[in-house]
């Protein structure tokens, strides 16, 4: 086994030609312990994490009871960090790592994590998904937007779905959510206008993890430009034509001048604090984050959940060239260094969560499924205003690029977005910036010495 | 009495080894193995944790190795230095730095004497004005940042707060280039200038108070006193409490880690900061090793034309 995860684990290059070294896991399960054990996640600090380990401690218990289950949870920007020392290290303290989408290209191409296709062969019904959702959590290479490739090998299974929400004040802009991005940023103008102390927007900033990255995406989407061109690797050229540079011109010149002062660190807490504190028309988060903004104790729009959703409307992102929306969520993989008791269960616990009695019961715990049955059931849309957001949105998503240079790109794109909302760089040169570093990043392949500079 | 053992020699080994054995010792274990067993532990601990770890780090400053890609480290000699130097991203980062680390600690050695030269001429209290003042040196430097964050909050912050009722605008602190660095100048100066007062109280404490009653009589004035006795002689001790907060300045990180994340933009990522996004966002094991080899020469280089300035302080 020891041999076999060292010859799994040599290097691959970095190159994005689908080449990959992750060792197999078996199509069937193997049989499984009697003795006690702890299957252990890794995710970050949010509420889902909580949510997933009281939900699969009293559910999948019920089926395997010598089995404990325990998400360790680390600050969001530690998030990769943390998994991925461990995955150098060839030792896990986790069994199943919650990847970001983005982050399988780097753990495939490095063999950290199992390649489970003929496992989902055996043991998932696929059709049960759309397509996208499947692929989108588990694929590598990564599929087209919007498609899967069936012939591709499949390194994890959706466990949570996600995207951004707007979420806005129906008491201060009327019921009706505006349904383009223009619109949008006319109708936050004049609720600032009409509002003082209540800022027009609020969306994510920071310069940590994947905030102003996405948040710039997600306007790159809408204004009808693109990340790259996956085919050619080419970013330089794509990323900052008319389309994209239209896009940066808007999130800088429009949208900014319409956050707070001092906004320009925010990420999904510091935006959620805004709107529970009545401070921002309207806003832009993750609807897998927005559950506390329905808990009276931590707002002050309301001292019930019914008070509070008299103010407070969520609905699908505007459209304006496109109805583009981020990708969110995360899939559950199998670490290639877990004892193999511990990744006969990981894929065991994989196939019981996918079941559709399962993935209605997650989500009414709080989660948001990925099987078309469990989002189109009762007890999804019912289970939160957002879910439905979710649902209506599903056909609509874009992810950012898999690949193993992800980290990368999302920090070049992350500091420089950062820069231009916060005037330390003019929008033209930070995506030019942008272009150019990620770019050379995707094109240093060949280079030696320096690499990473 | 000329059989007694002398009680001092010019030779302690052999009046050691002339010694009986204490009952119960094993007659093979001389001074010299218990030596060895009482160091050994150390110098095992300090060859695992530190020289070894330096060395192999050498090692793989010459190579392309990632520690997450794995297989085999190719040689590629000097490219990885040569890129390092070279590159633009890496100046940006040493000028960020050494605007932080000439701003933090020429503020910190002019607040640190200050506050121990005027501790230094009260009479009662200052053993608790000296504990209080030292309480910021004993926190965490996480805890330090992350209070400081909410604290310079453009929104919710205090500082933001109580500029608004004496009727200021308000300052983003974090989110603007030129006050971001100066925010991480001011927290750590709030945290190590205690440091400075300490080692400088020392030096005061340790003036001959002769020197001060004979100036004194000669009707000497109080800032002829401080520049010709109480500056001279302390200077050589405050020099060396700069040269080490000079030293931990250069490698900040915790405080950028939490109070900007380096932003915005890059404008407050210092060589540390980059050296772990080199390390740990890319992964790439090579380079970050020679970012760090490249961080210890500097220091030791500027170490060692310090300590010479202070030799040469000393005997003149």
């Amino acid at each position: 086994m020891a041999a076999m995860l060292v010859a799994t684990t040599m290097a691959a290059c970095g190159q994005d030609d689908g080449a990959t070294s992750a060792p197999k896991a078996p199509a069937t399960i193997p049989e499984l312990t009697k003795d006690p054990l702890t299957l252990s996640f890794i995710w970050f600090d949010w509420p889902p994490a909580h949510a997933l380990e009281a939900f699969a401690n009293a559910e999948y218990t019920k089926v395997r009871s010598n089995v404990t289950i325990k998400v360790n949870t680390v600050p969001n920007a530690n998030w990769h960090d943390a998994m991925f020392t461990q995955f150098a290290a060839h030792k896990t303290d986790f069994d199943i790592p919650i990847l970001d989408s983005q982050h399988i290209g780097e753990a495939v191409t490095n063999g950290n994590i199992l390649d489970i296709t003929d496992f989902v062969k055996k043991n998932i019904d696929v059709k049960a998904y759309n397509p996208y959702l499947l692929a989108a959590y588990g694929q590598y290479p990564q599929a087209e937007t919007g498609k899967r490739d069936e012939n591709a090998s499949l390194y994890g299974l959706p466990l949570l779905g996600d995207t951004w929400t707007m979420i806005y004040r129906k008491d201060l802009i009327g019921d009706k959510p505006p349904q383009t991005w223009d619109e949008m940023i006319s109708v936050a103008e004049k609720c600032q206008a009409d509002n003082p102390g209540v800022s027009g927007l609020a969306f994510h900033q920071a310069n940590g993890s994947d905030a102003a990255a996405v948040t710039y995406n997600t306007v790159n989407g809408v204004y009808g430009g693109n990340l790259w061109d996956s085919k050619t690797r080419k970013i330089n050229g794509v990323l900052n034509d008319a389309a994209g540079q239209e896009a940066m011109d808007v999130l800088v010149n429009k949208m900014k001048p319409l956050t707070a002062a001092g906004s320009g660190n925010w990420f999904i807490d510091e935006v959620n604090a805004a709107v529970a504190q009545g401070k921002a028309c309207i806003a832009f988060n993750w609807i897998a984050a927005s559950g506390g903004l329905l808990d009276p104790k931590q707002s002050t729009l309301g001292t019930t959940r019914e008070e509070i959703l008299d103010k407070l409307g969520f609905a699908t992102l505007p459209s304006q060239k496109t109805n583009l929306v981020p990708l969110g969520g995360m899939g559950m993989h199998v670490s290639a260094y877990s004892p193999a008791a511990n990744q006969a269960e990981a894929l065991n616990f994989m196939k019981w969560f996918e079941q559709p009695d399962i993935q209605k019961k997650w989500a009414a715990a709080g989660g948001v499924p990925s099987r078309t049955d469990a989002l189109e059931s009762p007890e999804f849309l019912n289970a939160g205003p957002f879910n439905k957001v979710y649902a209506d949105s599903v056909s609509r998503m874009r992810d950012m690029w898999n690949v193993p240079e992800y980290a990368r790109l999302v920090d070049i794109e992350n500091t420089n977005v950062n820069a231009a909302l916060n005037g330390a760089k003019t929008p033209k040169d930070a995506l030019n910036d942008i272009a150019k570093e990620q770019q050379g990043v995707l094109d240093s392949g060949s280079r030696k010495g320096g690499g990473g500079l | 009495m000329s059989d007694s053992v002398p009680l001092t020699t010019d030779h302690p080994g052999q009046v050691a080894s002339a010694t009986p054995p204490a009952p119960g010792r094993s007659r093979r274990l001389s001074d010299r193995g218990l030596a060895v067993a009482f160091i050994s532990p150390a110098l095992l601990l300090l060859l695992a944790m530190s020289v070894f770890p330096l060395l192999w780090a050498l090692y793989l400053s010459f190579t392309d190795y990632s520690a997450t890609r794995g297989g085999p480290a190719h040689f590629v000699w000097f490219e990885n230095y040569t890129a390092i130097l070279t590159s633009a991203q890496v100046h940006l980062r040493a000028l960020t730095t050494l605007i932080y680390v000439v701003g933090a600690v020429a503020l910190q050695t002019v607040l640190g004497f200050s506050i121990a030269y005027l501790i230094s001429r009260r009479t009662h209290g200052r053993g608790l004005l000296t504990t209080l003042f030292l309480v910021p040196m004993m926190l965490s430097q996480v805890v330090v940042g992350l209070f400081w964050k909410f604290m310079l909050d453009a929104q919710f912050g205090v500082i933001n707060s109580m500029l608004g009722s004496l009727g200021l605008g308000q300052v983003e602190w974090l989110t603007r280039q030129r006050t971001a660095l100066i925010s991480l100048i001011v927290v750590d100066t709030w945290q190590w200038t205690p440091f400075i007062m300490l080692i400088a109280l020392a030096g005061l404490t340790a003036v001959p108070k002769y020197l001060y009653e004979a100036a004194s009589i000669d009707r000497a004035s109080e800032w002829f006193r401080f520049r010709t006795i109480t500056l001279p002689l302390v200077w050589p001790l405050l020099l060396i409490a700069v040269l080490f907060r000079a030293i931990e300045a250069f490698r900040l990180f915790d405080l950028v880690y939490i109070l900007t994340s380096g932003g915005p933009g890059v404008s407050t990522e210092t060589l540390s900061f980059h050296v772990y996004k080199v390390a740990f966002l890319g992964f790439n094991t090579g380079t970050a090793s020679a970012y760090g080899i490249l961080m210890v020469l500097v220091v030791i280089v500027l170490t060692q034309l310090y300590l010479r300035y202070l030799n040469k302080l000393k005997e003149d």
